[in-house]
């Protein structure tokens, strides 16, 4: 695999299970065991009910396109040759938003609620990125 | 109501400022020294009643307030400082506020000062900008992994938000910086004073879109200062006091996103129709909207003006695209906006040459910029931090 220039995540104890779950290609987030509360970013309790029950549990993968922006100015050199390169912010069937690129898409063609799945990207052998694109569902 | 009720129990004596601009070849502490020099000789204190500081933004980018005090030979008996962010200015002066009611301290110089013309590009965002690569990602919205980086990355993310939400364009927010830059034009300290037009504002590049360039703030070197003394002594100072009358701290949480009230649905916000209500600082002040001769707010992005509009309830969500248009904003306008061309004309002194400007403005030493009868104005933000003050 080729030399992966792009900023790495800053891995803790708090969210490296989300990170191992990624690269046995499932996207998990904690649920609470009390309240049912699913949340991201991690936390060492939930945000609800400050209960420490909290579980890895699998999602769907699935979600919508809340927001997004287009880079047009690049910031870090692993980016440099994919200018203007989309992110996105999903909001997951579950509840939970998070940060992600969307890909086979045309950035002109984004739209907020487009219905999106999720991509794993295995950009290292260490490392898989939740990437999502278009799906085609019902409302 | 709370017994310790600190309506207009503390004013600002005194305002000063460097020289702001790009390159001018000197350090923080440097510019701070001016600022804080002009500062006292306005408000005729001598060096030596000077007993507090409280610096909005320290090293590595500012300058610390204890190093300051040492290099400039002062005796604080209470100084403070906040962590690296623009989003500090009011909790400055309201802490400047208890400080000098609870006896802490006499006289208290709040200040930011920075100098970034010397940094390599990019200044903020990138490999160099730890602020994503903390714990839970950064504070506007950061998570380098996916590229996301950089404080305009996160209004950006906040403008896609709000024109989908309310159907809002790039176009309408033109507004705001052509606004701000009329009133640079009036202001000689201002770092940008050619006009701009909407159209200037379409053709300019995107940096992240949808955010242009003429939507970004300058980044630049300069320092500006006030000072915070109780009523009475101001009383018996050089210049008329301008009474800091309401004040509301900075909320935090879930529900907030740095660039947006609770509500918009950005990051992990809930999804609602945000009601502003009666914001506590104006029963503290003892004012309405009606009685606001003019706003000022932090425009580090053209949107935060936006948002804060909402935010405080000049508008209804949604409703600041239209409200913003037409003048309204500008000089001789309903509500005039950030008369010192705000951060993006005028300069970014991280929310401090708002302060000065306010300050200038109920004494009426604007000149050409200078809002007719002014007597209290707001200062209040996308953030939810807010102050009002009086002449």
């Amino acid at each position: 695999m080729a030399q992966y220039l792009k900023p790495l995540p800053t891995i803790t104890p708090l969210n490296q299970p989300y990170w191992d779950a990624l690269r046995r290609h499932e996207l998990r987030m904690q649920r609470c065991e009390g309240c049912g509360h699913i949340f991201y970013p991690p936390s060492p309790l939930c945000p609800r009910c400050w209960s420490r029950e909290l579980r890895w549990t699998a999602l769907s993968g699935r979600g919508r396109v809340n927001s997004w922006v287009v880079f047009h100015q690049a910031y870090f050199k692993g980016f440099e040759g994919e200018i203007p390169y989309n992110v996105a912010e999903v909001e997951l069937d579950e509840g939970p938003r998070l940060m992600t690129n969307l890909i086979a898409i045309a950035n002109e063609d984004i739209r907020a609620g487009m219905p999106v799945e999720i991509v794993y990207d295995d950009v290292t052998e260490e490392l898989t990125l939740p990437r999502f694109r278009p799906c085609n569902r019902q409302i | 109501m709370p017994d310790f009720n600190l309506k207009d129990k503390a004013a600002i004596a005194g305002v000063g400022n460097s020289p702001y601009g790009r390159r001018l070849g000197r350090s923080p502490i440097d510019l701070a020294a001016e600022a804080i020099a002009n500062a006292l000789d306005d408000a005729g204190l001598a060096r030596g009643e000077l007993d507090g500081m409280i610096v909005s933004f320290g090293s590595p980018l500012g300058a610390d307030a204890d190093t300051l005090a040492a290099l400039l030979g002062l005796r604080l008996r209470a100084y403070s400082q906040t962590w690296a962010h623009g989003r500090f200015t009011a909790s400055c002066i309201q802490w400047a506020a208890m400080m000098v009611s609870a006896g802490f301290a006499n006289a208290v110089a709040c200040l930011g000062s920075w100098s970034l013309s010397h940094i390599r590009r990019p200044k903020f965002g990138g490999a160099g900008d730890r602020e994503g690569a903390r714990e839970a990602g950064g504070g506007h919205g950061e998570d380098p992994v996916f590229g996301m980086t950089s404080p305009g990355a996160g209004a950006a993310l906040v403008a896609r938000r709000y024109f989908e939400r309310y159907g809002a364009n790039s176009r309408q927010l033109a507004a705001v910086p052509v606004a701000f830059r009329k009133h640079a034009a009036l202001n000689p300290l201002a770092i940008m004073r050619q006009p701009i037009t909407v159209e200037d504002h379409q053709a300019s590049r995107f940096v992240c879109e949808p955010l242009r360039l003429l939507d970004y703030c300058l980044v630049n070197d300069g320092a500006a200062c006030v000072v915070v003394t109780t009523a009475e002594r101001a009383r018996d100072l050089r210049k008329p006091p301008v009474y800091i009358s309401g004040m509301q701290p900075l909320p935090g949480g879930g529900e907030e996103f740095i660039w947006a009230y609770p509500g918009l649905g950005v990051a992990q916000q809930q999804v609602f129709e945000y009601e502003a209500g009666v914001q506590p600082v104006y029963r503290m002040a003892d004012v309405t909207h009606k009685d606001i001769d003019a706003l000022y707010t932090y425009d580090a992005f053209s949107i935060l003006a936006w948002i804060a509009l909402e935010r405080f309830g000049f508008c209804k969500p949604g409703e600041a695209a239209d409200f913003t248009q037409n003048g309204r904003i500008e000089l001789g306008g309903e509500l005039p906006m950030n008369t010192n061309g705000g951060l993006l004309s005028e300069g970014h002194i991280l929310g401090w040459g708002h302060q000065v400007e306010i300050v200038r403005q109920l004494r009426g030493e604007c000149g050409a910029r200078q809002i007719s009868g002014a007597e209290v104005i707001q200062w209040a933000n996308c953030y939810g931090d807010s102050l009002i003050y009086h002449k």
